[in-house]
């Protein structure tokens, strides 16, 4: 956590290689992340990754479930293959109702949980959330946070999350504090 | 590219689309409409002459008639030359060649104008055998003979087995044919076998008296060519002829017809070409805005594992299809202009070395002109251009703006927006 303007959000960029660090390297699972191209982290990304914003940042045309698609497109895949598992995430996160629904039919709490399943649908090893809460209420906040917790505890999938917000902060199992830039650790 | 993704951008962003689609059929519709209407005037202008089954009419000036009696050439049909028919039937591009002899045939009773052809032949007046109204059409046994213009059988009380005179020899009609089916163009108030009307050409003294005319000659030759050579036949044609040469071509026509005409035949390419451009311009400024609003979708396509050629082919396809869609539309579009241009009737003036009529007699300096239907139509090869040309700069508009997206910095987008 940090205030704003502290380095949260470039952190996770860098974690995620949407921005190339300007000094030292980036390694993942012992391979150096920051030396691949740009085709190739996009891979990466696809393959280990899952992504989600604070502005949930869904495809206004599309659907919640070709949303949630939406990383598989570029993959040889089955369409039926591809709509069966974005249904699948989205049922599993209790949007079964609202499959066909646009982005702009959607409350906040539920485009956030779309972009969840979206981030959810290659089965990656780890999710970067960047104020996963910052546009939502306080009750579909702690429903999105207590949705991390579940697929944390339940699918092992780990999480990175940032946010200035202390009482987000309080349900993570460490937690570390920025600082101009600086990453120092946290009470937990 | 995934189809249902471009689907769903090109539908649920119908402003954008439509701008896009409709500009590229404005373009389109443009390029094609002048091409129906110039091949249009094009295809009216070979009209007369069609009409009669010829390309080219081929004629000669001569002096003008001493005297007013008796069987005379007009000056614009002064005798042709056997020899010089041979070298015309020679002309590469030359298909078949009709010959006629053309005069006026001035009597105590009254004047009238006729035509000697050759039944058998496929090409000039001998097309009239279409249009019998009455009795029977020439045939090449025929001998003093003769098949009347309706309108000049109805004035003249004359019907099949009635006798006429012609040069004061006698002459006994078989039928009535309906002379405007082959236009204005050689058409005559009388129709008598070819070698009749040489022979009496051969022996009329006002003829002689200012023209060689032999016993084999002809003095209107009507030519049918090869469609893509009848320029260069009736410029070979003219040189058979010599100074003196009068050579109708659909070019003829075309000289006639008008400016306007000129302009849009010399410039409907460059026109509709530059429609065309502009519309590509719409595509573009479509395409470009399309990319300002989408930036962060492009950003989030990277951030979730879309590689640049993944990005660069679903947005190229984007553009093709708005391209194609429009294109198809902008077909559509000139199809239905077309019709309605088809319409239109369009007046082509006769000049006057076709016109069959003296000019000092009542009616015949009325300066006479063909009437048809404008046939303009979408020909294949435009159409499959046009097309062509709309998909083709779909895909390069297409793989510019793409080029431009896939140097859009996700992490500059995803976190600014």
């Amino acid at each position: 956590m940090g205030r704003s303007g502290s380095g949260k959000t470039t952190l996770l960029h860098l974690i995620s290689a949407l921005e190339a660090p300007t000094s030292g390297s980036l390694f993942f699972e012992g391979e150096e992340i920051s030396a691949l191209n740009e085709d190739r982290l996009a891979l990466w990304r696809r393959q280990h990754i899952g992504l989600v914003f604070q502005a949930f940042h869904l495809i206004p045309t599309l659907s919640a479930v070709e949303n949630v698609a939406f990383p598989l497109y570029p993959m040889k895949l089955p369409p039926e293959e591809r709509r069966e598992r974005a249904r699948a995430r989205l049922e599993q996160l209790g949007l079964g109702h609202r499959l066909e629904h646009r982005p702009s039919r959607l409350s906040g709490g539920e485009q956030q949980r779309v972009a969840i399943a979206r981030a959810l649908i290659n089965r990656p090893t780890l999710i970067l959330a960047d104020e996963p809460t910052g546009n939502l209420d306080k009750k579909n906040g702690e429903e999105i946070l207590a949705l991390f917790n579940k697929l944390n505890e339940e699918e092992g999938v780990a999480m990175i999350v940032v946010t200035h917000d202390s009482e987000v902060a309080a349900v993570a199992k460490q937690s570390f504090t920025m600082v101009d830039g600086m990453l120092e650790e946290g009470s937990k | 590219m995934n189809l249902h993704y471009l689907g769903a951008e090109l539908f649920h962003r119908p402003r954008r689309s439509l701008a896009a689609i409709l500009s590229m059929m404005l373009g389109v519709a443009l390029l094609l409409s002048l091409q129906a209407y110039s091949n249009g005037y094009r295809l009216a202008a070979r009209a007369p002459l069609a009409e009669i089954g010829a390309d080219i009419a081929a004629q000669r000036q001569g002096k003008v008639p001493q005297a007013f009696e008796g069987i005379l050439f007009p000056h614009s049909t002064a005798p042709i030359h056997s020899d010089e028919i041979d070298a015309m039937r020679r002309i590469p591009g030359v298909e078949d060649v009709g010959e006629s002899v053309f005069f006026w045939d001035f009597e105590k009773s009254g004047f009238v104008v006729v035509l000697g052809l050759d039944p058998s032949s496929k090409t000039g007046p001998a097309r009239l055998k279409s249009a019998v109204l009455q009795g029977r059409f020439l045939e090449t046994s025929d001998h003093d003979v003769a098949v009347a213009d309706a309108t000049f059988a109805r004035s003249n009380d004359l019907s099949p087995g009635s006798k006429v005179s012609i040069a004061g020899s006698p002459f006994e009609v078989v039928g009535l044919v309906d002379t405007s089916r082959i236009g204005q163009v050689a058409n005559a108030n009388m129709y008598i076998m070819v070698d009749d009307a040489r022979a009496l050409a051969h022996a009329a003294k006002n003829v002689l008296a200012v023209h060689d005319f032999r016993p084999t000659d002809a003095n209107i030759v009507f030519i049918k060519a090869n469609q893509a050579k009848v320029e260069s036949v009736a410029k070979a044609v003219g040189s058979v002829l010599g100074s003196q040469a009068l050579v109708s071509s659909s070019q003829t026509f075309s000289d006639v017809i008008g400016q306007a005409y000129g302009l849009v035949d010399r410039f409907s390419w460059l026109v509709g070409l530059a429609g065309l451009l502009i519309a590509v311009v719409g595509l573009v400024r479509s395409i470009s805005s399309a990319l300002r609003e989408r930036r962060r979708d492009i950003g989030l396509m990277r951030a979730v594992g879309w590689s640049r050629g993944n990005v660069s082919t679903q947005l190229t396809s984007e553009a093709v299809s708005l391209a194609a869609a429009g294109s198809l539309a902008g077909l559509v579009l000139a199809v239905l202009v077309s019709r309605a241009l088809s319409l239109m009737r369009v007046s082509i003036p006769v000049p006057w070395e076709l016109s069959p009529t003296p000019h000092f007699l009542p009616g015949g300096a009325t300066p006479m002109a063909v009437s048809i239907s404008l046939v303009a139509r979408i020909d294949l090869l435009p159409a499959a251009l046009a097309v062509g040309l709309s998909v083709l700069c779909g895909l390069v508009v297409g793989l510019w703006i793409s080029r431009r997206a896939t140097h859009i910095r996700p992490a500059e987008v995803l976190r600014s927006e």
